[in-house]
C-alpha cells in the first residue's frame, strides 16, 4: 500500500507544539506513513519531536479566521495519556494534517503497522526472538515431567486457534482426548498447566469455559482430564471470574460451568471480575477526572472512586490472593477461567505467581511470565488496545486488561519495594508499548496471527531490547533483595493508591519524582560500585546491586 | 476457605508457643515490661481487653505512673500507652448490666485510638483502677507532676541546646543594617506568649514596639522569622491588628508595617491573613479585625484556611471513619467527607503562596487571629519550602523549636497535657496537621529531607505522651516559670542519641533549592501510616525488611562518602577514578557535600 496516498500536506513550516512539561516550540511538521515529526526551529535548540501515529488516540481540530489568513489547531490526544497541541498555519494543510493523522492512525491492516518497517542499527532481524517457549519452559521444569507432558496437538493451531503451538497437559491425556475436551471449551481453550507450585506440587491451570449449554451436555474427556489433575489429591478449585448468575446465564448462549456432578472433586468459586467494556468505560472515567483541572471543590475523591478502577484493581488483587492461597496455603490446584479465558484468567494467574513465585520477581522473570502468559498464551492485544481513553470511536474489543495487570504490579511494588526487581519505569514503558509500539511483540491477538505475519521473521522484540544493558540499568531495581516469601498484598482501599505515575504522568509532579527515583537508582548503584571495588565486607551488597 | 480473602500475612504473625513455656510465660507476663528510670509500678490487674480487632483478649493489665500497659498471650498481644496519649476515661455497663464483657473501661486516646477494658463486677476493683487511671493520666488535674518532671532518664546530649535564638539569626545573617535583634521582651513585658529575643526593622525604636504592641492582638507584634540570603526580602509572623468594629487605625502600626516593606526596597508588601475572609470580618466584633486600605504599599491576601475548631471536627470525622473499623465501602468518598485532606490542601497552598513571594523577592507578614496556630502552620512550612537547612534532621529541630515552640502554640491548650477536661474548646490537631503536611512534602520530595517517616511519628508520639518536657506549657514564659529546661528532658535529647534511626538514606542535601509541592487533591494522600496505624491490616505490611534495608544503604553511603574523602586526598587530579565514572562528570576538587551533589547527574 501506498501511504503517501494518504498524506496530502507532507511538511508544514511555523507550526507552534504545544505539549505538556515543555514551552512551547515553534518549527517543522512533517507527516510520514508512521510518524508525525515535529523539528524545533528556534535559535540555538534543536529539539526534534517523534511520535507514532500509532499513539493517537483521537484529534479535536478546530479553525480560527483572521484577515491575515486562517489557522488551525489541532488536539492531539495519545494512548499514553499525553495531550498535545499544533496550530498550523492555513486551514487547508491543518485539515489535510488531521485527516492524515485520522487515517494512518487506525490502519487495519496489521502488516503495514510500523514495526515492520522499524530497524534500529542496534539490532538485527537475526537476533533471538522472543526469551522463552513452551517447550523451554518444559524442559527446564524437570520436576514436571513425571505427571505432565508438553503436547503439540496444537501445532497448526487447528485446535485452538488462540493458543500456542505447545502446551503442558497432564500425562495421562493423549492428544485425542484433548481435541475432544477443546470442543468442549470456548474456543478451544482447553485446560491448560499455567504454574507449577514447586513447594507442595500444586498447579495452577487455566482455559475458557466448558460449553453445556441450556442442555448441560458433558464431557467425559474435559472430566477425566481434571481428574488427572488432582490425581492423588482430595480436591481442587475452580475459580470462575463471574458471578454465578453471569455464569449460569451463559448456558443460555451455549456456555456454562462445571456442574457438580460431573466434577465432584472440584469446588467452585465464583469471583466476579470486570471485564471488556465495564472496564474500558471506568478507565474512560478515570482519565477524564484526572485530566480537569484542579480547583478547590472538585471533588476529587468522588471522582476517583465514581470511576471505579480502583475496585477493579481491587478485586483483581484479592481475586489472585485467593488463587494464591488456595495453591500455597491451602495446598491444592485450582483451574481458573471466565468466559473466553483470554482476560480476567490471565489477569489473576499472572498476578498470583507474583505473589508465590520469587524466580517471576526478577525483571528477565517478570518478562518471561508476560511473554508466556499474555502473549503466548493468547491475550488479543490486537483488539484490547485498539483505542485507550480518548477515543472518540464506538468501542468494539477495547478493554484495559493489561494495563488494569500493570496497575496491580504496580500496587505489588509500592508495597513490596525491595521484592520486585524491575521499576515502575518498565510499568509504564509496557504500559505505552502494549498500545502503540516499535517492537512486534504485542502485535495480532495470538501466536497464530504472529506466525502468519511473520512477526518473528520481520520485527524486532520488545522483550529482548528491554534486556539489553543500557535498558537493564534503567528497568531494574537497586533496592531489590530477593526473598523465598510469598509477597501478600493488602487489599483494603487505603492500601491501594491511584498510579499517578500512569494516570499523572505528565504532570510536572510526577515528572519530578520520576526524576528523584532515578536519582536514587544511580546513588545506590553508585555506592555498590565503589564498595565492590575496594571492600571485601561488603561485596555481597554490591553483588545483589550489579544483579538487578 | 471460600470466604473473601481480605487479610493477608506473610509470616511471623503465626508465631507458635508451646504450652510448656507458655505457662512459665504466664506467671511473668508482666515481667518483661522494661520501665523508665523514675517510672513506678502503680497497679496491676487481671483484666480483659476488648480488641476491636481480635476480639475479646484476656490478659493482665499494668498502670505505673507514665505508662499503660497490657499483655496477653492468646493471641501475643501487648499494648504500650503512654498515660498522657489519653484524652478521656469512662466507666461503661453499671452493676446491671448484663452482657458479655460490658461492664468495665472505655479510654479515648489522643492518637486516634479507643481501648476497652471488661472488667469484674465483684468488689470495687473497677472503682480503684478507674481512679488509678484517672489520677495518673490526668495528673495536673490531682496536683501531681508530668512524667517528664519525674523521669530520670539520661542522654549523651542535651536537646535544649538544639535551639539558640541569636545563633539562628546569625545562620540566617542577622543582625543587618535593616533588621536588629531586640531584648525588649526579655521579661516577658511586651508580650507575654513571645519569646524573649526579636528581630525586628533596625529603624523601629522600642517605644514604636510598643505603640504596636498595644494595637496588636495581645501584643503579638510583626517581628521577623526569617530572611532570604540573597533578596533580602522577610517572612514576618504577628497577630491581627485591633481594628474593631469602629475600624480604629493605628498611625505606629501602618508606619511599622511599611518599615518592613522599606527594608528591602521593594514597592509593596503582602499581608497573608490565613483566614477566610469572613471569619477576619467577623473578628471585628470581637475586637479584631485585618488591615484595610489605609496600609499603604501593602496587599491583603486572604488564605481560606478554617480555625481550630474546624480543624478538630475534621480529624474528629476522619477518626470516625478508620477507628475502629475502616469504611471500605465508600472509602474515597468517605474520607472527601472529612474535608481533612482539604484543610491540608489549603495549609500547603498558602505556604507555597508566602514562599513564592519572598523568592520572588517581596516582603510578606503573615497572621491569623491570634497568630499562634494557623500563622506557626505557614510560616514554618514556608521556611521549610524556601530553606534547606530546616530540611536536616537538627535544622527541622530547630524550626520546631523557633516557629512553634517559642512563638507560643499553646500545645498545652492544644493537646490538654495532663488535663481531665477533654471537652475543652481549645483542643485542636494543629500541630499534627503542620506534621501531615510535612510528611506530603518528604512523599513528593523523596530525596529532600534529611529525616525519614520514624522521626514524624515519633513526634507525634511524644507530643503526647509527657516524657519530654519538649511540648509543654503554651509559651516560653510559662516555660520559664516552671523551669522546664532545668528540670526535664527534651525530645531532641532521645532523637540525636539515636540519629541513625531517623534518616533517610536518600537524601541529597541541595542548598538554595525552593522546594514547591503540589497542593492540589490528586497529589495528597491520607497519612495511612500514622491515621490508619493501629489497625493490624496496615501495620502487617512488611516494614521491617525495608528499614533493614534502608540501614544498610545508609551504611553503604556513609562508606562511599569516606572513600571520596579518601580518594580526594591521595589524588586531587580530575583523572581520579572516581572522574572516570560515566556518572561523575567533572573534577573532584570541592568540598564533599557538593561533590556528592554531582553523582545525581542522570546517567
Amino acid at each position: 500500500m501506498e501511504f503517501s496516498e494518504h498524506i496530502k500536506t507532507a511538511n508544514v513550516e511555523d507550526v507552534v507544539l504545544r505539549q505538556p512539561l515543555h514551552p512551547p516550540g515553534r518549527g517543522t511538521l512533517c507527516i510520514t506513513g508512521h510518524h508525525l515529526l515535529f523539528s524545533d526551529r528556534e535559535e540555538g535548540s534543536c529539539r526534534q519531536v517523534l511520535l507514532l501515529l500509532r499513539n493517537i488516540d483521537a484529534i479535536e481540530k478546530s479553525g480560527v479566521c483572521r484577515l491575515s489568513g486562517s489557522s488551525g489547531t489541532i488536539t492531539i490526544k495519545c494512548k499514553d495519556l499525553r495531550v498535545l497541541q499544533l496550530d498550523i498555519p492555513g486551514m487547508e494543510e491543518c485539515l489535510n494534517i488531521a485527516r492524515s493523522i485520522e487515517t494512518l492512525s487506525c490502519l487495519d491492516s496489521m502488516s503495514e503497522l510500523y514495526p515492520f518497517f522499524y530497524r534500529p542499527s542496534s539490532a538485527s532481524l537475526r537476533d533471538q526472538w522472543g526469551l522463552s517457549s513452551l517447550e523451554r519452559h518444559y524442559s527446564q521444569m524437570k520436576e514436571l515431567h513425571d505427571r505432565w507432558r508438553l503436547s503439540t496437538v496444537n501445532r497448526d493451531f487447528s485446535v485452538c486457534p488462540s493458543y500456542p503451538q505447545a502446551v503442558i497437559v497432564p500425562k495421562s491425556t493423549d492428544d485425542d482426548m484433548l481435541e475432544k475436551v477443546a470442543k468442549f471449551r470456548q474456543g478451544g481453550r482447553f485446560p491448560v498447566l499455567c504454574y507449577y507450585h514447586k513447594k507442595n506440587g500444586m498447579v495452577i491451570m487455566r482455559s475458557s469455559q466448558p460449553l453445556t449449554g441450556a442442555n448441560r451436555k458433558h464431557c467425559r474427556e474435559d472430566e477425566q482430564l481434571l481428574q488427572a489433575v488432582i490425581d492423588g489429591s482430595d480436591k481442587g478449585y475452580i475459580i470462575d471470574t463471574r458471578s454465578s448468575q453471569q455464569a449460569l446465564q451463559a448456558r443460555m448462549t451455549g456456555g456454562g460451568l462445571e456442574s457438580k456432578s460431573c466434577y465432584s472433586s472440584w469446588k467452585r468459586l465464583q469471583r466476579q471480575m470486570e471485564r471488556g467494556k465495564a472496564l474500558q468505560e471506568s478507565l474512560i472515567k478515570l482519565v477524564e477526572a484526572c485530566g480537569e483541572e484542579s480547583n478547590n471543590m472538585d471533588r476529587w475523591l468522588s471522582k476517583l472512586e465514581n470511576s471505579k478502577w480502583l475496585s477493579h484493581v481491587q478485586t483483581a488483587l484479592s481475586t489472585a490472593g485467593l488463587l494464591a492461597e488456595c495453591v500455597e496455603r491451602d495446598g491444592h490446584s485450582v483451574l481458573v477461567h471466565g468466559s473466553e479465558g483470554t482476560d480476567s484468567t490471565l489477569l489473576i494467574s499472572t498476578l498470583a505467581q507474583l505473589i508465590m513465585d520469587p524466580s517471576c520477581r526478577t525483571l528477565e522473570g517478570f518478562l518471561t511470565l508476560l511473554e508466556r502468559e499474555w502473549v503466548q498464551a493468547g491475550h488479543p492485544f490486537q483488539q484490547r488496545c485498539a483505542h485507550s481513553a480518548h477515543s472518540h470511536a464506538r468501542l468494539q474489543q477495547e478493554s484495559p486488561v493489561f494495563l488494569l495487570l500493570l496497575d496491580c504490579v504496580w500496587q505489588l511494588w509500592r508495597q513490596f519495594p525491595l521484592a520486585l526487581g524491575f521499576s515502575e519505569a518498565l510499568l509504564l514503558r509496557l504500559a505505552t508499548e502494549a498500545y502503540a509500539s516499535d517492537y512486534g511483540t504485542f502485535l495480532g491477538n495470538n501466536q497464530q496471527e504472529r506466525c502468519a505475519l511473520g512477526v518473528k521473521e520481520n520485527t524486532h522484540c520488545l522483550f529482548q531490547a528491554l534486556l539489553r544493558p543500557r535498558e537493564r540499568d534503567c528497568y531494574s531495581n537497586p533496592l531489590y533483595e530477593h526473598t523465598e516469601l510469598a509477597i501478600w498484598p493488602s487489599v483494603y482501599p487505603q492500601s491501594l493508591q491511584l498510579w499517578r505515575g500512569f494516570f499523572l504522568r505528565w504532570t510536572p509532579q510526577t515528572h519530578h519524582l520520576e526524576e528523584a527515583q532515578e536519582e536514587i537508582r544511580n546513588m545506590v548503584i553508585e555506592w555498590g560500585k565503589l564498595a565492590l571495588s575496594s571492600c571485601p565486607a561488603s561485596t555481597r551488597r554490591s553483588e545483589d546491586v550489579q544483579n538487578m | 476457605m471460600a470466604s473473601p480473602v481480605s487479610v493477608y500475612n506473610s509470616n511471623a504473625l503465626d508465631t507458635h508457643i508451646s504450652s510448656s513455656s507458655r505457662e512459665s510465660l504466664k506467671m511473668e507476663l508482666l515481667a518483661d515490661v522494661s520501665l523508665l528510670p523514675g517510672e513506678e509500678r502503680i497497679i496491676d490487674k487481671e483484666t480483659i481487653y476488648i480488641c476491636p480487632f481480635s476480639g475479646a483478649v484476656k490478659g493482665k493489665v499494668l498502670i505505673t505512673n507514665y505508662r499503660l500497659y497490657f499483655k496477653s498471650l492468646d493471641p501475643d498481644l501487648t499494648l504500650d500507652v503512654p498515660l498522657g496519649a489519653i484524652g478521656r476515661v469512662e466507666k461503661m455497663g453499671g452493676a446491671s448490666s448484663r452482657g458479655e464483657n460490658s461492664y468495665g473501661l472505655d479510654i479515648t486516646c489522643k492518637d486516634m485510638r479507643n481501648l476497652r477494658f471488661a472488667l469484674k463486677q465483684e468488689g470495687h476493683s473497677r472503682r480503684d483502677i478507674f481512679e488509678l487511671i484517672f489520677k495518673y493520666a490526668f495528673p495536673l488535674s490531682h496536683g501531681l507532676p508530668l512524667f517528664a518532671y519525674v523521669t530520670q532518664e539520661k542522654y549523651g546530649e542535651s536537646g535544649w541546646d538544639i535551639y539558640k535564638p541569636i545563633e539562628e539569626f546569625r545562620r540566617q545573617g542577622l543582625p543587618n543594617n535593616k533588621w536588629r535583634i531586640t531584648f525588649i521582651n526579655k521579661n516577658y513585658e511586651l508580650c507575654d506568649t513571645y519569646p524573649t529575643v526579636l528581630a525586628v526593622p533596625f529603624k523601629s525604636k522600642e517605644e514604636d514596639l510598643r505603640r504596636v504592641a498595644a494595637f496588636r492582638s495581645r501584643g503579638r507584634i510583626p517581628v521577623l522569622s526569617w530572611i532570604h540570603r540573597e533578596n533580602q526580602a522577610v517572612i514576618a509572623r504577628c497577630s491581627q491588628p485591633l481594628v474593631g468594629m469602629s475600624g480604629k487605625r493605628n498611625k505606629d502600626d501602618e508606619r511599622y508595617l511599611d518599615v518592613i516593606r522599606e527594608a528591602n526596597d521593594t514597592s509593596k508588601l503582602t499581608i497573608f491573613d490565613a483566614r477566610p475572609s469572613v471569619n477576619a470580618v467577623a473578628n471585628k466584633a470581637t475586637g479584631g479585625g485585618y488591615e484595610g486600605d489605609e496600609y499603604q504599599n501593602a496587599e491583603l491576601v486572604f488564605l481560606d484556611i478554617q480555625n481550630i475548631h474546624v480543624m478538630r471536627e475534621s480529624l474528629k470525622k476522619l477518626k470516625d471513619i478508620v477507628y475502629p473499623n475502616v469504611e471500605d465501602s465508600h472509602w474515597l468518598s468517605s474520607l472527601e467527607s472529612t474535608h481533612w485532606l482539604e484543610h491540608v490542601k489549603l495549609v500547603l497552598s498558602g505556604a507555597i503562596q508566602v514562599a513564592d513571594k519572598v523568592s520572588s523577592g517581596q516582603s510578606v507578614v503573615v497572621h491569623c487571629s491570634d497568630g499562634w496556630d494557623r500563622t506557626a502552620q505557614l510560616t514554618s512550612l514556608a521556611m521549610l519550602m524556601l530553606d534547606s537547612h530546616y530540611r536536616t534532621l537538627r535544622g527541622f529541630q530547630v524550626l520546631i523549636e523557633k516557629e512553634w515552640i517559642s512563638f507560643g502554640h499553646k500545645f498545652a491548650s492544644r493537646i490538654g497535657h495532663g488535663d481531665k477536661n477533654h471537652a475543652d474548646q481549645d483542643r485542636s490537631p494543629i500541630f499534627v496537621q503542620f506534621i501531615d503536611c510535612v510528611w506530603q512534602m518528604t512523599k513528593q520530595f523523596p530525596t529532600a529531607f534529611e529525616f525519614n517517616e520514624r522521626l514524624l511519628l515519633t513526634i507525634l508520639d511524644h507530643l503526647y505522651s509527657c516524657c519530654f518536657g519538649t511540648f509543654l506549657y503554651n509559651c516560653e514564659s510559662a516555660r520559664d516559670q516552671h523551669e522546664v529546661r532545668l528540670k526535664t528532658v527534651s525530645l531532641w535529647s532521645l532523637v540525636n542519641s539515636k540519629m541513625e534511626m531517623y534518616l533517610n538514606p536518600f537524601y541529597t542535601p541541595e542548598s538554595g533549592r525552593v522546594l514547591y509541592p503540589v497542593a492540589s487533591m490528586r497529589h495528597l494522600e491520607l497519612w495511612v501510616t500514622y491515621y490508619i496505624r493501629w489497625n493490624p491490616r496496615i501495620r502487617q505490611q512488611q516494614q521491617s525488611p525495608v528499614e533493614q534495608r534502608y540501614k544498610e544503604l545508609l551504611a553503604l553511603r556513609d562508606e562511599y562518602l569516606k572513600k571520596l574523602e579518601e580518594l580526594q586526598l591521595s589524588d586531587s587530579s580530575p583523572s581520579s577514578r572516581l572522574a572516570n565514572t560515566p556518572n561523575s562528570s567533572s573534577s573532584t576538587s570541592s568540598t564533599p557535600p557538593q561533590q556528592y551533589t554531582q553523582l545525581q547527574t542522570p546517567l
